[in-house]
């Protein structure tokens, strides 16, 4: 019985259906495809080549590239889910329902304006005559080099990620049932304890979810490491845009893309089932 | 039981903003003792548990335990473990890890630990569960680890908010009885608050019956039982027929139905104008003629019936239309007409009368 798909399942999930196909899997396919190709005086032919493969791969510039990329994309998933948890923490258990649902209001209000118009103003702020070497000059001291550097690109993946880690943090968080709580502490469990003992273990699924979103979006950004990482060093967005202008070279290029795509699934697959292990509900 | 109290509420009131969940609760709980709160939704039994527990704080008033003030000590800092309706297990602990959980709170080595564990899951015959999640026990599995989880740190008070109200009857009981000898054999004080009285009266030493707040009655189960003080509790227990009414001069009972004598002991306790007289059902009788004058009767009809096994209810309208019950074995209702409408003498001996202390 469970075996026939109903007709009413079918047409609801159609949209979707067609929707993966013609978005994903085809442009996908497609990238795979290209990966194989050749190109020739700056023209690309259609072929069978593993040569795009065994180049890239072999380049130690690429392999510099990746290792930078995912210890940046760690690293902005760890500090941003760090400094994002006080703020969902009070959020969920210290602000009564009225300030919570204004709370939620003013973290999609970010999402209203341009990721790139954001970075933007960071420049403003972040630059050698910005607005915060302005107010060190004040008091005599700097200017300090922030624009261009790896901690102007973590700012641009905290601006790009946080509000979405507050968001999924928060659903975990206000979800958890308080008399777990309360009886951690009844047990003896302090206030601090309890947050290491009772509320992560509790909220795991969404905790790691939310970090795995974090890692995801900043693994693929384009905008912070050029604009504010001044594009030094090079993450692997950035290796793929130098590459397709450097020749035409859309085949390697395709290799860097489906080389990200992989890794993201494996993360991915790996931070689910680490959000789950061992349960059997 | 006088100077062995383990935790007495002093003048203790509790205020959820214009809401008065608990009015000035003077209580003292024995040691050893089993003691149940009673009451129905909304009649601050479970904010009294919680206010001894420390997860409310008193608007005013001292709660003390073993002689000593809590009010401001935090809920972490004492030794009242409370089993929870919803039980609240961890469920991303396992069943031996649940139990751990208060031993690790107070830095007991692992091995210890798990030894301590151990020997609440054999208790709790739970032992072959000791690796298993939560979500794979039934319902009373997890009573049980709800209970070792409590017990395991060997306080001298445990807290329960109604617990066994999630199982089916036939558990209910049978959990009833793994309290009650649990009770006994580790002889440390039980708070048990319920709204079901089955469950107060089965276990309980003494029982604590709350309304709006306010303590109505303090006793033994068969003490309520056979004399309820005040009419609250006579409603609430649901097992007497009650008569309001003016106490006249030659020491009757004038209410709207009829002249009733009081039984002779506790005429005292009408002493005011007013006074109310409660029979219980089982002490009330049926008869289709008109009963001895050794009885005071009420006529009634009968508006239905309620048989179980052996047992029968009559429920009857009087004249004024209050509700009355007779509580009979099924043979002696044999040759009554029974049909509804059809008009009944109540009858019951003025001895059996029990005058309520408030009116």
């Amino acid at each position: 019985m469970r075996r026939s798909i109903s007709l009413y399942g079918l047409t609801f999930s159609l949209p979707m259906l067609i929707w993966q196909l013609v978005f994903f899997v085809a442009p996908l396919v497609f990238l795979i495809a290209l990966s194989f190709w050749t190109v020739k005086n700056f023209k690309m032919e259609p072929d069978f080549d593993t040569v795009n493969w065994v180049t890239m791969y072999g380049r130690s510039v690429f392999w510099q590239s990746y290792g930078l990329t995912l210890a940046l994309a760690t690293a902005a998933a760890v500090i941003t889910s760090i400094l994002a948890f006080p703020c969902s923490f009070a959020i969920a258990f210290k602000l009564s329902p009225k300030y919570r649902q204004w709370a939620i209001f003013l973290m999609v209000i970010p999402f209203f304006t341009s990721y790139l118009v954001r970075v933007y103003s960071w420049q403003i702020f972040l630059s050698d005559n910005g607005i915060i070497n302005g107010l060190f000059a004040q008091v005599g001291m700097g200017p300090f080099p922030l624009l261009n550097t790896v901690f102007a690109t973590m700012i641009g993946y905290l601006t790009l990620t946080f509000p979405l880690v507050v968001l999924l943090q928060l659903f975990s968080l206000i979800f958890i049932d308080r008399t777990l709580i309360e009886a951690a502490h009844n047990l003896r469990c302090g206030r601090i304890r309890t947050v290491f003992a009772v509320v992560i273990p509790s909220a795991r699924v969404g905790l790691v979810i939310a970090a795995l979103f974090c890692f995801i979006l900043s693994f693929g950004d384009f905008v912070s490491p050029v604009y504010l990482g001044g594009g030094d060093p090079t993450t692997l967005s950035i290796l793929i845009t130098d590459t397709t202008k450097s020749g035409q070279q859309w085949p390697r290029a395709a290799v860097i893309a489906l080389t990200m795509i992989a890794t993201l699934l494996a993360v991915a697959f790996a931070a689910v089932g680490f959000a789950y292990k061992g349960r059997t509900k | 039981m006088q100077g062995n109290a383990l935790v007495t509420f002093d003048g203790v009131i509790k205020r959820f903003g214009n809401f008065t969940a608990v009015q000035k609760l003077d209580l003292e709980i024995h040691k050893g003792e089993f003691l149940a709160i009673m009451g129905s939704s909304g009649c601050g039994k479970t904010t009294t548990l919680r206010m001894l527990a420390g997860l409310e704080a008193p608007s005013e008033g001292e709660i003390r335990l073993g002689g000593k003030p809590i009010n401001d000590l935090p809920t972490w800092k004492r030794d009242t473990p409370m089993v929870w309706q919803s039980l609240a297990l961890f469920p991303f602990l396992n069943v031996i890890e649940n139990v751990e959980f208060a031993l690790k709170m107070r830095g007991v080595g692992a091995t210890e630990r798990r030894r301590r564990a151990g020997n609440w899951l054999e208790r709790m015959q739970i032992s072959e569960f000791s690796e298993r999640n939560i979500s794979q026990l039934s319902g009373g599995q997890r009573q049980r680890v709800a209970l070792a989880r409590s017990l395991v740190v060997e306080p001298e008070i445990l807290l329960l908010d109604e617990p066994l109200s999630a199982l089916d009857a036939h558990l209910k009981v049978r959990m009833q009885s793994v309290l009650q000898n649990l009770q006994r054999e580790l002889g440390i004080t039980f708070v048990y608050v319920t709204h079901s009285q089955s469950e107060a009266f089965a276990m309980a030493d003494r029982v604590v019956i709350m309304s709006k707040g306010v303590v109505e009655q303090v006793g033994s189960a068969q003490e309520i039982y056979r004399a309820p003080r005040t009419r609250f509790v006579a409603e609430f227990l649901g097992s007497s027929n009650i008569f309001a009414g003016k106490v006249a001069s030659d020491g009757t009972l004038e209410t709207a139905t009829g002249k009733y004598r009081l039984p002779r002991d506790v005429r005292g306790n009408a002493s005011k104008s007013a006074a109310t007289l409660v029979v219980l059902d089982t002490r009330s009788y049926l008869s289709a003629a008109e009963p001895g004058p050794e009885f005071d009767r009420v006529k009634a009809k009968v508006v239905g019936e309620e048989f179980t096994g052996a047992m029968a209810k009559i429920y009857l309208e009087t004249a004024d239309g209050s509700e009355i019950r007779v509580q009979s074995g099924y043979d002696e209702l044999a040759d009554l007409p029974m049909s509804t409408g059809q008009e009944l003498y109540v009858y019951w001996r003025p001895e059996d009368g029990h005058v309520l202390p408030i009116a």
